[in-house]
Parts: C-alpha cells; sequence; structure tokens
C-alpha cells in the first residue's frame, strides 16, 4: 500500500479557485485505518473538529506552521540553501551566457514557509538581477512566509495559488522536498507543465530514494522534531522518494527539456546526499551548464549516461 | 586530581547546547544569531541551577559520612569513571561540531548524518554508560545516586528551557 503524509490528508483546496474545503476527521482517520497506519489514524483522532466532525482549520493550520518550522531546521542544519545555490549558481550563469536577458525569475514551487527563497533572499546569493517567488496552495503557509519576509525586510515575495498560473513567466522553477507528494503519472504531468510554460530550466530537489533513506529519516525527525505528525511524515516522505529512474523517465517526458540528475545514487555517497535534483533545462543551455559546474559536471547525467552508468 | 571541575564544566557546555536545541524548530526567521545565544545563555543559567540537586548531593553525602576522606575518594572514583565515557561523547560531539562548521556542505551532511543527529539521540545512553562507568571504577551506589541525579539533570534542562521560553512558534 502506498505510504500516506498526515499533512496531505487534513488540509484540502479546490485546485480550480485556491478556497480551502472543508475535511471530514473520521473520513481520514477511516483512510489512514485502511492503509494500515493505526498510529497515523490515532494522531488525526486527536485533532480537534466542531460538530459536524469536520477538522478545525485555525487547529489545523496552527499544527502545521509548527510542523513546518520545525522542518527548516532540517533544511538549515543539512545546508540545503547552500546545496541548492551549487547548482542554482552555474544554471543562472549558463542562462546568462545563452544570452538569455534578465531580470530572471526563481519560482519555488510548494514553497511552505518559504526557507529556500527566504535564505536566498538573506544571502543575495544568486545575484540582484533574480527575482524570487514562493508559491504554495496552503494560504496559511504562504501567509506565515510573507510575514516571515516581511519581518526581516527580505526582497522575495509569495503567492497564494497555482504556480503555473502567475501572471509572469518563471525562469527557473525550483522545489524542496516536494516531487514525492506526486504519483509517477502526475509527476509527468507535473515536468510537462514546466516544459511547456516559457521556462528556461526547473531544478526540483527530492529526498534521495536509498536504503538509507527511511532510516536517516526516523532518525532525524526522532532527534529534531517534537510533534508527532512531524515524525510520521518525515519517515512517509522518504519511504515515498521517486528512485533516480522514475524521476528521470517522468522527466524525460517533457518534451522540449532535456532531463538531467545530479548526483543519482551511483555517482554520489548516500551520507553526503541526502536530497538530491532533477532538472530539466532548454537543450541549448546544457553546454553551458556543463561549463559553468566545471569538473563537478560529471555528477550531471543524462538518460543515456545513467543507462550506462547502470550496466 | 578531582573530576568535580571538568564535570561542571561539561555539564554547563551541556546545559547551554541544551538551550540552543531547545529553541531550534520553533523560530522560522533566517537570520537568528542572536536568538540562538540568547537560547544558549538561558540554557546554561537553568543548567547552573539545576546542576546544583546533584552538587549539594554530593556534598551532603560527604558531611554525612563516617568516614569523610574515604567517601570523598569513593566520589572522586565514581567520578573519574563517570567522565570518562562522557569525555569520549563529548570528543565525537565537538569533532561533528568541528567538521559541520569547517567542511563545505558535502561534507557537512556527513558530519550531520553521522555524527550530530545520532549523537543528540544517544544522549540517555551516554548518561546511563556514565553511570555504569561511575559504579565500574569503585564509586559505589553514593557516585551512582550523584551522578544519575547529574544526568537527570542534563538530560531535564532541554525540556525546561523549551517548556519555559520555546513552547510556541515565534
Amino acid at each position: 500500500m502506498p505510504e500516506l503524509e498526515i499533512s496531505d490528508l487534513i488540509t484540502a483546496v479546490d485546485p480550480d479557485n485556491g478556497r480551502r474545503l472543508p475535511v471530514r476527521r473520521a473520513a481520514v482517520v477511516e483512510q489512514l485505518r485502511a492503509n494500515g497506519d493505526g498510529r497515523a489514524a490515532r494522531l488525526v483522532a486527536g485533532l480537534p473538529a466542531d460538530q459536524d466532525g469536520v477538522l478545525d482549520p485555525g487547529a489545523v493550520d496552527r499544527l502545521l506552521i509548527s510542523v513546518h518550522t520545525e522542518l527548516q531546521r532540517l533544511s538549515e542544519e543539512l545546508r540545503i540553501g547552500e546545496r541548492l545555490v551549487h547548482l542554482l549558481g552555474p544554471l543562472l550563469t549558463a542562462i546568462r551566457a545563452a544570452g538569455h536577458a534578465g531580470p530572471y525569475r526563481l519560482v519555488d514551487i510548494g514553497c511552505g514557509l518559504g526557507y529556500l527563497v527566504r535564505w536566498l533572499a538573506a544571502t543575495n546569493a544568486l545575484g540582484p538581477d533574480v527575482e524570487l517567488v514562493g508559491v504554495d496552495l496552503d494560504a496559511a503557509l504562504v501567509g506565515e512566509a510573507d510575514r516571515l519576509a516581511h519581518a526581516e525586510g527580505l526582497r522575495c515575495r509569495f503567492v497564494h495559488g497555482n504556480a503555473f498560473a502567475l501572471p509572469e513567466a518563471a525562469t527557473v522553477y525550483v522545489s524542496t522536498g516536494v516531487l514525492h507528494h506526486f504519483s509517477e503519472p502526475a509527476l509527468t504531468e507535473f515536468f510537462r507543465a514546466q516544459a511547456d510554460s516559457p521556462a528556461l530550466a526547473f531544478c526540483h530537489y527530492d529526498i534521495a530514494a536509498t536504503g538509507l533513506a527511511p532510516i536517516g529519516a526516523w532518525m532525524f525527525h526522532r532527534a529534531r522534531m517534537r510533534h508527532p505528525l512531524g515524525r510520521h511524515d518525515g519517515v512517509a516522505s522518504a519511504r515515498r522518494a521517486h528512485s533516480d529512474e522514475s524521476l528521470l523517465r517522468a522527466a524525460a517526458a517533457a518534451s522540449g527539456m532535456r532531463p538531467l540528475l545530479y548526483e543519482p545514487r551511483r555517482a554520489a555517497n548516500p551520507f553526503c546526499t541526502t536530497l538530491r535534483p532533477v532538472l530539466g533545462v532548454r537543450p541549448h543551455l546544457e553546454v553551458p551548464l556543463r561549463q559553468a559546474l566545471g569538473r563537478t559536471s560529471r555528477r550531471l547525467l543524462g538518460p543515456e549516461q545513467f543507462a550506462q552508468a547502470a550496466r | 586530581m578531582t573530576p568535580a571541575l571538568p564535570l561542571v564544566a561539561l555539564g554547563l557546555v551541556d546545559a547551554a547546547f541544551s538551550g540552543f536545541r531547545a529553541y531550534a524548530g520553533r523560530d522560522a526567521r533566517i537570520r537568528k544569531h542572536r536568538a540562538n545565544l540568547r537560547a544558549a545563555l538561558r540554557g546554561l543559567g537553568v543548567g547552573a541551577v539545576l546542576l546544583l540537586a546533584p552538587a549539594l548531593t554530593a556534598v551532603l553525602l560527604l558531611l554525612t559520612a563516617a568516614d569523610p576522606a574515604r567517601a570523598y575518594a569513593t566520589l572522586a572514583a565514581g567520578g573519574l569513571g563517570y567522565l570518562l565515557p562522557l569525555t569520549v561523547y563529548a570528543t565525537a560531539v565537538l569533532l561533528s561540531l568541528a567538521a559541520y562548521f569547517v567542511l563545505p556542505f558535502r561534507a557537512s551532511t556527513l558530519a550531520m548524518v553521522i555524527g550530530l543527529g545520532p549523537l543528540t539521540l544517544i544522549r540517555p545512553l551516554a548518561v546511563a554508560t556514565a553511570c555504569l562507568g561511575a559504579l565500574l571504577n569503585g564509586g559505589g551506589p553514593a557516585s551512582l545516586v550523584v551522578g544519575a541525579m547529574a544526568g537527570a539533570t542534563a538530560l531535564s534542562v532541554e525540556p525546561a528551557v523549551h517548556r519555559r521560553w520555546y513552547r510556541h512558534v515565534r
């Protein structure tokens, strides 16, 4: 049975207008029980609901903000910002070198509390010609991201809604820890939507699907997360992570983008690579990207190099 | 040499780290060096007060002993046995921390994954090993009582600071 994350089930949004939908506690509990996850079912059964059994949206929002704040601690400790800049820096260098005029727009899909966007804004790591935008379907998380950015006077913005329906086109789409929320067919659609947009590239980081990942996730969430929901979902995420093969397969379906994996399983130490990205770049950007990466470009594999490495 | 001073120093440093951990994950701002420092100082303060309990217990045991010199020697032996496993643990933490801060992000991930993360998780085990060390080194029941109190104190600083100042997300 596929792993379910509690945080995916306790909120629901109308995809057409972004409005929040009521979630019945009993339905979520039943779904988790049917999936054989009694612990998660008990956690949800303990969440506050009104007399009709609908989960209290305010309590759910507070819980998710709290869990995402704890989750940010993991991103800080694992230096996710630096990890992304290691690749996004050369990617933007390649875009500039290929003659695409700025300013450029980096859109973080499913940004949550917007840690990456706010960190990039605070460090100015990508340069002043890169506009930073975070997008999420969860209004409470986006609102909190916006509040935090204002509190620190950061030059970035956050939008509640669909990342593919923004009034201005993205230059590069990014995400961290989002891909495992999609099934493989949905993942294919996700990459296709980006290939069909005017974006020049995408770069999505997600948990590296190694044998160590669920053990590492258990240990880290146990050591660092206080709320049992965060601990539960952290391990479920690692179990749901897509393999290198399925990521590359899904990205390859996005025609017009060259699919690439950076630091896949065979090219990286699993202890050093907790998250690794799948990229899609317009074909003319691959050579300048490899040049900008220098020696580390050997870690960047396309489908044919990946297949060769597998043999 | 009395092991009391290094044990107190270790306890206070641990309390400062506990204060930091109590705050970590409660504030999603990017720039929070000052808040980190404040949390560490709060941990230090709480730890200093709580560590008075095992220190006073040790003093009480010495004052009420029929043979204070012998009781002191027994406690000192227990203290040394207690200190040894904690020194190994503290060295592993310091090396992991140094690797985390000095090395580039890949290696720092390694320091986190095989060092700092598991080391946080095994803190109760480190305390239990220290208590065992106190017994094995001839510290007797008195050392075990003081050691167990000190260990419980060290482990309670983080939840105490968290409950007092950082229960809610900021």
